[in-house]
């Protein structure tokens, strides 16, 4: 057979993508109002201080926990905390 | 996005803001998280803060209460096929079909490989891949595991024999996987434990602004393998640096899964990814009791190692601010615009030539340097009176002090210090406590500093930002070679 014409099998570099097992997302809420809504700030202070303003004077029956960061790694709530958490808001993600 | 998976399969419902060009990345991070529909919102990176909150801050309350799609309420598994086997046919169409592009989208806006770095490369049949494996004695179906416990990377503690997770997609791979990558690559045999020890790094190729890869050999395979180590040996022309980077970025690619724009958000890239870069340390230009770079993280003196190093991240690559015949003239006769500048006119060296460099170097760049110098300068500091490499790596650290006033003037520490909230090293007093004429480092260990002693006779050194004390808490990190022969 002409070298041209002959077949090879060529392997594929890719990673092995492990099985996933995906989940739903949580239920969402029934309301707003009365809710302990966490705001986890990661960076981004020009988006981040004036969404925390906003959120505390439209929202004030929520109960707003905050927790801050200037870098991508949030400051994670705790197992306890998270018991009393109804809903989070994260960002600025990048 | 783990975090954002752990609330949500704890049953409290979550909304990400992101920046709007990110889509891609949160998507593909949320697959690998176990939560492919996690909600999300656009972010602006130009409108002012309350202007951009405006926009969406009702859509973004919405998404906590807004009930759930059928899509957002499945559960399964995530599971692609993988074939081992990528393409059979002629040597002509296997070219065309490794060199295949695709579109993508915001904010690359162009067509990029698939499965190369947009280079031709040597297409790996099972005969060549079967040759490449023929350097190492680890079994083709072997997962690439950690040699070592090694301390947390990436905020995850990993063990001697734990498979190793590659950067971004988290993907694991074999031994025959990274052989590929090495065929692609253009390397030989005799190269693959250093590609495999690279792929042991987990091939973190971070994410935005100029994050540069380099591997750094060091030990008795720079010459066992043929490296240069000599002029020109950040360019073009050899047949074992040249590849061993390439391999590298080809690995980044296809066993990480790091794709430009997608998840490897540079605004620029680097040309130094470009085809990759791997250095050789010149252990015969060490100055006596100077150590090698394997020494320096614990090897032994006969050990093979390569050192994996972020760069860029705070700058990038200098080099050359001063003549080769300017140079020569401080040495020789203390002489020209060096020796004007050091105060040592008509005075012959040797001379210090680090202080035409330090500090004016940190005017606009923090964090500690990585200095490729040639033996010749590396020998002239050591006449000087750095009789080790750490001698200079002090004295660089030293040179970095500055007042808090000026340090808060730079863009980096409102990052690295978080937003000022954290404690000052030296002081151990936190920052918004520190006057602004208390004098803290601009380098935050001498240990941050690094010499490879490499290059040709033509006087001059290049300096990294960075090195290996890498980004964010990737630690310091040399990995054996000789564990992968």
């Amino acid at each position: 057979m002409p070298e041209k014409e002959k077949v090879y099998r060529c392997l594929s570099p890719i990673g092995i993508q492990l099985p996933v097992k995906t989940f739903p997302l949580a239920p969402r809420l029934d309301r707003i109002d009365g809710k302990t809504i966490h705001l986890s700030i990661c960076g981004e202070p020009d988006i981040t201080i004036a969404l925390e303003r906003r959120l505390k004077m439209d929202y004030p029956n929520v109960n707003w926990t905050v927790k801050k960061s200037y870098t991508p790694n949030p400051v994670q709530l705790s197992e306890e905390e998270m018991k009393t958490t109804d809903a989070v808001i994260l960002g600025v993600c990048w | 996005m783990p975090y954002i998976a752990k609330l949500e399969k704890a049953g409290i419902p979550t909304v990400l803001i992101d920046l709007e060009d990110q889509h891609n990345m949160v998507r593909e991070e949320a697959l690998a998280s176990g939560v492919p529909k996690v909600r999300f919102m656009p972010a602006s990176r130009t409108l002012a803060g309350p202007e951009d909150v405006d926009k969406w801050i009702q859509p973004l309350m919405d998404a906590l209460t807004r009930p759930l799609t059928d899509e957002e309420e499945e559960s399964g598994q995530f599971s692609p096929s993988q074939n081992r086997v990528l393409f059979e046919g002629t040597s002509e169409k296997a070219q065309e079909f490794y060199q295949q592009t695709r579109f993508i989208p915001r904010p690359v806006n162009a067509e990029l490989a698939v499965y190369t770095d947009g280079f031709p490369i040597v297409v790996p049949t099972e005969e060549r891949v079967a040759e490449m494996l023929k350097g190492t004695s680890h079994r083709p179906d072997e997962l690439i595991a950690y040699q070592e416990d090694r301390p947390v990377r990436l905020r995850v503690e990993s063990c001697k024999g734990d498979p190793v997770r590659f950067q971004p997609r988290l993907f694991t791979a074999t031994v025959e996987k990274a052989a590929v990558n090495a065929v692609m690559a253009g390397c030989k045999p005799e190269h693959l434990p250093v590609v495999l020890a690279i792929a042991e790094t987990g091939l973190t190729t971070g994410t935005t602004n100029f994050p540069t890869q380099v591997l750094v050999l060091s030990g008795p395979i720079v010459k066992e393998i043929g490296l240069n180590t000599g002029c020109g040996h950040l360019g073009p022309g050899s047949r074992v640096n040249g590849p061993i980077g390439r391999a590298f970025q080809l690995m980044a690619l296809n066993l990480g899964g790091a794709i430009p724009g997608v998840n490897r958000m540079s605004a620029h890239g680097s040309p130094m990814n470009n085809g990759g870069m791997c250095i050789g340390e010149n252990v015969d230009g060490l100055p006596p009791g100077w150590k090698g770079l394997n020494e320096e993280h614990g090897f032994r003196k006969e050990e093979s190692v390569v050192v994996f190093m972020t760069i860029g991240n705070h700058g990038g690559i200098l080099g050359h601010e001063f003549s080769p015949g300017g140079y020569r003239a401080l040495q020789k006769s203390g002489h020209g615009g060096m020796a004007r500048r050091l105060g040592v006119k008509g005075t012959p060296g040797p001379h210090n030539w680090l202080e035409y460099l330090f500090p004016r170097i940190f005017s606009v760049l923090e964090g500690g340097f990585t200095l490729i110098m040639i033996p010749e300068m590396a020998r002239h500091l050591y006449e000087i009176g750095f009789k080790s490499k750490q001698d200079v790596y002090d004295w660089i650290y030293k040179k970095s002090f500055e007042t808090v006033g000026e340090y808060r003037s730079r863009s980096w520490p409102d990052l690295t210090t978080n937003g000022w909230m954290g404690r000052e090293k030296t002081s151990g007093k936190p920052w918004k406590e520190l006057s602004d004429d208390y004098m803290v480092p601009v380098v935050n260990d001498p240990f941050d500093n690094c010499i490879i002693v490499a290059g040709g006779e033509e006087e001059g050194c290049i300096q990294l930002t960075g090195g290996r004390a890498g980004f964010g808490d990737l630690p310091s990190a040399a990995y054996s070679i000789d564990k992968w022969r």
